[in-house]
């Protein structure tokens, strides 16, 4: 047709990379993460056993770095670019929405420090060959506990809201009500991760497996 | 006699762009189904401020006084709303005016919608039925899709939207929501879609879509009550589509 049109902007192409990007690898891996940490309901001997298998996978810093470290620091620092481009006005207008939009950048932003130190105490410090000891061993530390708590509470409650932001933002859900269909959705996805979340972290501190029977010894 | 009812209104003033603000309080004869509008009338012909000062008429856009030009957006008691629909006995006093703050300011509490007009130029807002010869009569429109397009045709470009989105400000060219829905009006036209492309090329240019971040202010604060938030979804939908299959079939 004509030959003026121009392609798609980079920030278009960013912008969706980043929407992106928060599903699809970071929010898949948010839930690979908590499913094989949820091992430890089961048994500390589960849990290493789970954890060998994903120290020893083949090409383990390829896939790493290429599904798990790129991807988050991609999301977070485009996440804080596009924060520092808006500008709240939940005072003004206190609506729903607008409170989702404040506490996507500040749930992120704690869930990026979190990652952070959680990375180095949990795979930098232990050279990648964390166990249930030395995770149960931090979590005896009253401040971890806590920090862990809340870097769960910030992750799940961020991806709840994001899954409903990317069902809107990629017209997978576009009337009001599909909309508010996507919005029970997150809000689904939110409360059953901060519940097995919170779940893991108990099972640490208390040494508490309510799946102990499922054990099969090796 | 009672004494006749007081209704007390406080506007910002500021006589140019980069000229200093000040605040003017007003205290005028309630009337029955008296308007904002009403109220700044009443002040043009006494302009006299609460404390016996004269001053000047307050500046203001207006013109249909029912809701339907969009031109008296501003800011009444902190909320962008339309003026001339705005009930005084509905309002907390006193009532306080506010020009709109994402557009340049022209004086008092009119501002300058120009970046409105030009965001509609760009995504080519309209159905081109001209040509050099009879182009003879267009596709006909399914009642379904007049059913869609009557509510997207009901935007005044107000403003409003603009207004209350975290989207739009100084670091921002957002368009805003107003524009992609019209972008979706014209492309849901039979004969409007001989541009559906052209159109989503430039919602996907700077400033464009990509900026929407779903606070979804914009459906609260729109005066027409024009489904905003499905609009921005459905033109997403489109736009992300012709950006992948432009990427893979050139
Ligand atoms: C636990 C790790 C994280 C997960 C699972 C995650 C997931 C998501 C998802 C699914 C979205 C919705 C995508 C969209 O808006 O279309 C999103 C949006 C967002 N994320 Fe994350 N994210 C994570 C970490 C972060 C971090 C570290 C930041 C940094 C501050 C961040 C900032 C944002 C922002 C600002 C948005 C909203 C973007 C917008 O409104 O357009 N996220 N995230
Ligand atoms: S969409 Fe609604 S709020 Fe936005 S400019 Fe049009 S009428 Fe005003
Ligand atoms: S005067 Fe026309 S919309 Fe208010």
């Amino acid at each position: 047709m004509s030959d003026t049109a121009s392609q798609p902007d980079a920030s278009y192409l960013l912008r969706k990379l980043h929407s992106f990007t928060g599903v699809l690898p970071v929010g898949a891996f948010l839930a690979e993460h908590f499913w094989s940490n949820s091992a430890a309901l089961v048994d500390p001997r589960k849990y290493d056993e789970v954890s060998r298998d994903l120290q020893t996978i083949p090409f383990r810093l390829v896939v790493e770095w290429a599904f798990i470290f790129l991807p988050i620091l991609f999301h977070g620092l485009y996440g804080i670019y596009i924060w520092l481009r808006g500008k709240s006005n939940v005072s003004a207008y206190p609506w729903v929405g607008n409170w989702q939009y404040v506490a996507q950048r500040y749930t992120g932003l704690i869930a990026f420090a979190y990652i952070g130190w959680h990375l180095y105490t949990e795979r930098w410090l232990t050279h990648g060959k964390s166990t249930y000891a030395t995770v149960a061993q931090d979590m005896a530390n009253p401040w971890y506990l806590a920090f862990f708590v809340v870097g769960i509470l910030a992750s799940s409650f961020h991806l709840g809201v994001g899954i409903w932001n990317f069902l809107c933002k990629w017209g997978l859900a576009t009337t009001a009500k599909a909309q508010e269909a996507a919005g029970r959705l997150g809000v689904v996805i939110g409360v059953a991760f901060s519940f097995v979340g919170i779940l893991i972290v108990l099972s640490f501190r208390l040494n508490w497996h309510p799946f102990a029977f499922y054990y099969i010894n090796k | 006699m009672a004494e006749t009812k007081k209704v007390i209104v406080k506007v910002k003033r500021q006589a140019g762009p980069n000229d200093p603000a000040r605040r003017e309080e007003f205290s005028l004869s309630w009337r029955p189904s008296m308007n904002v509008i009403i109220c700044l009338r009443d002040i043009a012909e006494n302009p006299v401020t609460r404390d016996g000062k004269k001053t000047t008429p307050i500046t203001y856009d207006s013109n249909c006084l029912e809701e339907i030009c969009g031109s008296c957006a501003m800011l009444i008691n902190g909320k962008a709303r339309m003026a001339c629909s705005a009930l005084v006995d509905q309002l907390e006093q006193p009532i306080r005016l506010e020009p709109l703050t994402k557009f340049p300011l022209v004086r008092d509490l009119s501002v300058d919608r120009q970046f409105m007009f030009e965001s509609l130029k760009r995504v080519k807002a309209w159905i081109p039925i001209d040509g050099t010869y009879h182009l003879g009569e267009g596709p006909r429109v399914s009642p379904e899709v007049q059913a869609k397009g009557y509510p997207l045709s009901h935007c005044i470009t107000c403003g409003n939207c603009l207004e209350v989105c975290p989207q739009v400000n100084e670091h921002n060219q957002f368009m805003g929501a107003a524009i992609i829905s019209q972008v979706r009006l014209f492309n849901m036209h039979p004969t409007g879609a001989m541009n559906k492309r052209e159109r989503l090329e430039a919602v996907m240019g700077p400033g464009g879509i990509q900026e929407c971040a779903n606070a979804q202010n914009c459906v609260k604060a729109c005066p027409k009550g024009i489904p905003l938030t499905e609009s921005i979804a459905e033109v997403n939908r489109d736009a992300w589509k012709q950006a992948l299959l432009g990427w893979f079939l050139g």
